[in-house]
């Protein structure tokens, strides 16, 4: 088998070989700073591997209705940022079959950021604005990310296969106490107002769609881990 | 203080009840093929023609093509075409959608269905992208298909063989063939409609001449009516006689107007709006 390598194969390499490097240095420079006496530069050095991989451990599952994103979307996700104002999650969903020929599965790479959360008291507070974009990329030959050999050069010039998609929300979030807390820390119901960028570029262009032509919908749960 | 949250949280409860009634915005992907409103759309305005013009030995039919992205044009078009009153159906040359979306067939569904008089419309290259084909043959129904207004077979075909690479016939000769084998009686004349013409690059130009060898096989061809390049074109490609005729892109906004005449031959007029 001839392994061929393309440019961008390259860079997705390069990327994952510059996180390894990037997150072994850290585990080095954290070591200096805490090496003591009593434990051994090896124990040292494994606690801070092992804190540097931990900030990989998703901190919330997400499950999300329609949106583009399939019919129910469901996935992992990362809190950051100060204030926990950013959050990154991971989805895979699925669209059922309608009229085509097959049911298709996608996969969601979404971006959120929250910049304010009011407490309404009793455990319960509101996240006025979420906003964001997300990537959404759908499996099956049909799709493509870039025209397949047989058409002409520069015939087509867009993707099929990834769908660009920003979004506006609000967010109802509810604390779990101490006491009921069996599984998750909190739980949060939202929806969300998006448009993908197929439907923004004919939208500009014609004056006869509707915001309900090109503006959609979607609903879910976040659940918070810790 | 207190108080204003609770209104913030029952204004926002029922904002989200508002939401979940309004169930068309729910979307599970641009490619879906959740086709909502009228289905075999084809089939039923065929159906439409046959039943009004079964005595018609002359008739004057519109032409509009390449709706792609330019649904205001189009309801321009409409608009237009419907002032006149003197159409009796209109042809789409395909390219009803820019990228396949199913909703862009609905939008285009929707903006033909304000005409007075029915239509058909053929499969576009840009009809063919992703889940295109199957979005198509859900709203307007199969690929190749024909039927008879008065004494005119108007013969409607699939010719993006670019598309298709190889998985399906395209130009499909055996429809073609079963046709030509099943004229009806009372048939004069015929009229091809088609997205891509011969020589086109996404024609399957291999077979360009036997295309052309099954074309004359139908009875007095008058005329075979394209679109894809978007610009107005009127020739005679193969020297037999056989005109074809290109329509433009609605962005052009600009119609034909085919008249065909009881006394043989046909007009081609290029309308602007």
């Amino acid at each position: 088998m001839i392994v061929r390598l393309s440019a961008f194969d390259i860079k997705r390499w390069f990327t994952v070989i510059l996180i390894m490097i990037s997150a072994s240095s850290l585990v080095f420079a954290s070591e200096i700073y805490d090496s003591t006496a009593t434990v051994s530069r090896y124990d040292n050095r494994v606690h801070h591997y092992r804190q540097a991989w931990g900030v990989l451990i998703p901190t919330h599952i997400k499950l999300q209705y329609a949106g583009g994103m399939g019919l129910l979307s469901a996935g992992i996700g990362w809190d950051y940022g100060r204030h926990g104002q950013w959050e990154t999650d991971l989805l895979f969903g699925f669209i059922a079959k309608h009229s085509s020929r097959r049911a298709k599965m996608t996969m969601t790479l979404k971006q959120n950021f929250i910049p304010w959360s009011i407490s309404l008291g009793r455990g319960f507070s509101l996240e006025p604005l979420t906003t964001g974009i997300y990537f959404n990329t759908v499996f099956g030959g049909e799709f493509w990310n870039r025209q397949p050999e047989r058409y002409p050069s520069g015939y087509y010039t867009f993707s099929t296969r990834i769908r660009t998609h920003v979004f506006i929300g609000q967010r109802l979030r509810f604390d779990i106490p101490d006491s009921r807390r069996h599984f998750f820390k909190s739980i949060a119901l939202f929806y969300e107002l998006s448009s993908s960028d197929f439907y923004i570029i004919t939208a500009v262009r014609n004056h006869s769609l509707h915001p309900a032509d090109y503006l959609r919908l979607s609903f879910g749960l976040k659940c918070d881990i810790f | 203080m207190r108080n204003k949250y609770y209104i913030v949280s029952l204004y926002f409860c029922l904002f989200l009840l508002t939401l979940l009634v309004s169930c068309e915005m729910f979307e599970e992907h641009p490619y879906d093929v959740d086709i909502s409103g009228a289905r075999n759309v084809n089939f039923n305005n065929v159906a439409k023609i046959e039943a009004g013009m079964a005595a018609a030995t002359s008739m004057k039919i519109a032409m509009v093509s390449d709706t792609q992205r330019s649904l205001d044009d189009l309801k321009d078009a409409v608009r237009a075409i419907n002032a006149r009153g003197d159409i009796d159906f209109v042809m789409h040359g395909g390219d009803i959608s820019d990228f396949g979306l199913t909703n862009e067939f609905e939008w285009g569904r929707d903006m033909m269905d304000r005409l007075s008089v029915p239509y058909v419309a053929v499969i576009g290259n840009h009809d063919c992208l992703g889940t295109g084909r199957d979005a198509y043959k859900g709203i307007f129904g199969d690929v190749n298909f024909a039927f008879t207004a008065g004494n005119v077979r108007f013969v409607c075909l699939n010719t993006n063989a670019l598309e298709y690479d190889y998985s399906e016939p395209v130009p499909d000769f055996e429809f073609l063939e079963r046709e030509i084998a099943s004229i009806p009686s009372g048939v004069e004349k015929t009229v091809f409609l088609m997205h891509a013409c011969p020589g086109s690059e996404v024609f399957n130009n291999n077979v360009s001449k036997v295309f052309q060898m099954y074309v004359r096989m139908f009875p007095d061809v008058q005329f075979c009516a394209y679109g894809h390049s978007h610009h107005f074109e009127i020739s005679d490609p193969y020297g037999d006689g056989v005109m074809y005729c290109q329509c433009p892109n609605i962005a052009k906004r600009q119609y034909l107007v085919f008249t065909i005449k009881e006394e043989g031959g046909f007009d081609c007029e290029v309308v602007g709006f």
